[in-house]
């Protein structure tokens, strides 16, 4: 019997495998570039995340297109099967993620070129922004290593996330009654928000990790029945 | 008794079959009512060697093969796999040499057991073979009829006619030849000769139905008729198929078998058998992940 057969085919699926997860690189630098923008009310770099966000768009369409052409051509079944669709899964959370990039910086400029109202809310979006660049990374880490273990200790890793998510909330609430202030106060509330959802996408990340070394997909944490 | 099932049938069981039969009703008038199939069976194997002379080509399989149910079986070229399909019907035995261990029970009943016909048991458990076989110089009637002339000879012409219309029927070739049924089966197309032959299986109202690679020689359209055919088949028969087709195996099949050897001179044996959405996403075995995804084989 022929030994390692389909070559060609296996080097054209680990091929789309690294550059679907290269995606996430181009999200994480995207999020460290709005972050930046965040910290010094950077209206140009901002500027510059939207528009890179063509790249992360071009990187999901191609991808998808190429594993859309290996499913109609070789019939990948098993493992290689369960891979592809994760696959479709991880481009879409990629797509996601860079949109939620997008999604902050078209808020900063709404404020003008004031500098950041109040430091300490600034300092919970970027400890937010930096717990979130390790949850991409970790993401990517345990998808590439089919690491299942490393996939859950997402959850644990985004409850850091969700509770400056909810620090920053508190702040904003009590950010006092300077117009001005409350107005900078809710955009980054939502650029709060934004960034919360880019570790949720990074939590299913690791869900389809799981999937495709056990076969069965789970949610890591159910939102809509959360355990006590 | 395996060896007592005859052909003759109570009318209880006829109507019985009659309403559940499905597509086999519905034809000439004044045509005497033989329903096709009794009942799907459960073929099981028990620990099944089978040898050709001194070689050995199968080695102890044990697997069940449910009523009702496609069964694939895969596996690549030597792997023994239609071997088995042959020992399933007392075929293998008719090459010279040729000898069984081990036990395979039709219901529970011994196809090898003592006093067991195996012209009987090839009646009850048919087989559909790689290429299409019509006899060529019987005509498309005669083809679907001849294993009656077999194992009924005294069927009355009339039985006869209801018996071959509802056959083609059940075939999916009726409307195709219908008009032509004394013309030779060797005239029709590959695929239509293929179903004339399955025809042919299901005349003799087995209960049991093995294809040894039926679609080999068949282009794509004819290959999905044949497959649409099987799926109408599996609510009258237990059908086992062999196809080097893995395509097909997850298409038309049920459950899967996957037989490998571990090198070339060695016997096959049964890998791993299970529900064919398991093997073709998340099979157990790492054997049975490489051959489905094409990595050997």
């Amino acid at each position: 019997m022929a030994e390692s057969a389909r070559t060609e085919y296996q080097e054209e699926l680990n091929n789309l495998e690294a550059s679907g997860l290269g995606g996430l690189d181009l999200v994480s630098a995207a999020l460290s570039r709005t972050l930046e923008a965040v910290e010094h009310q950077d209206i140009e770099l901002a500027q510059i995340v939207v528009a890179d966000d063509d790249r992360i768009d071009g990187r999901y369409l191609e991808v998808h297109q190429s594993l859309i052409t290996l499913l109609a051509t070789q019939s990948p079944v098993a493992t290689d099967l369960r891979l592809i669709s994760a696959l479709l899964h991880v481009l879409k959370n990629v797509e996601r993620m860079g949109d939620q990039c997008v999604n902050i910086c078209k808020v900063i400029p709404i404020t003008g070129n004031e500098p950041p109202a109040d430091e300490e809310m600034v300092s919970l979006i970027l400890a937010m922004g930096a717990q979130t660049r390790t949850l991409i990374s970790q993401a990517k880490r345990a998808f590439a290593e089919r690491d299942v273990e490393m996939a859950r200790d997402l959850v644990r890793q985004d409850d850091v996330v969700d509770d400056l998510n909810r620090e920053c909330f508190r702040l904003a609430l009590a950010i006092g009654d300077d117009a001005d202030k409350r107005e900078w106060a809710m955009t980054m509330m939502l650029a709060a928000r934004a960034i919360e959802r880019i570790g949720d996408n990074a939590v299913d990340i690791g869900e389809q990790v799981a999937f495709v070394v056990t076969g069965l997909f789970r949610e890591f944490e159910d939102a809509s029945h959360p355990t006590a | 008794m395996l060896g007592a099932a005859g052909t003759k049938r109570t009318a209880a069981e006829a109507g019985q079959v009659e309403t559940t039969g499905g597509a086999v009703t519905g034809t000439s008038s004044g045509v005497a009512e033989l329903p096709i199939g009794r009942g799907a069976k459960t073929i099981e194997a028990r620990n099944v060697s089978l040898y050709y002379g001194d070689f050995q080509a199968v080695e102890d399989v044990t697997m069940k093969i449910e009523p009702n149910k496609v069964t694939a079986l895969i596996g690549s070229s030597g792997c023994g796999k239609t071997t088995f399909l042959r020992a399933l019907n007392r075929m293998h035995e008719l090459t010279p040499g040729a000898t069984v261990e081990g036990e395979i029970r039709l219901d529970g009943e011994d196809v090898y057991g003592a006093g067991v016909d195996p012209v009987q048991v090839r009646r009850l458990v048919g087989m559909v073979f790689q290429s299409p076989n019509p006899f060529p110089t019987m005509s498309i009637y005669e083809n679907v009829a001849a294993g009656l002339n077999l194992n009924a000879g005294r069927m009355k012409k009339t039985e006869k006619d209801g018996v071959v219309e509802r056959s083609l029927r059940g075939a999916n070739l009726w409307e195709e030849v219908k008009d032509r049924l004394d013309k030779p089966g060797s005239g029709l197309s590959g695929g239509q000769q293929q179903r004339l032959c399955i025809a042919r299986a299901i005349a003799v109202e087995p209960e049991v139905l093995l294809m040894d690679e039926p679609c080999s020689a068949l282009d794509p359209v004819a290959t999905l008729a044949i497959e649409d055919l099987i799926r109408e088949l599996k609510d009258r028969y237990t059908i086992a198929i062999v196809t080097h087709n893995m395509q097909q195996a997850a298409r038309a099949s049920d459950l899967t078998a996957f037989f490998n050897l571990e090198k070339t001179g060695r016997p096959g044996r049964l890998v791993e058998i299970g529900p064919t959405e398991t093997i073709f996403t998340k099979p157990e075995q790492q054997a049975t992940e490489d051959y489905v995804s094409g990595r050997f084989g």
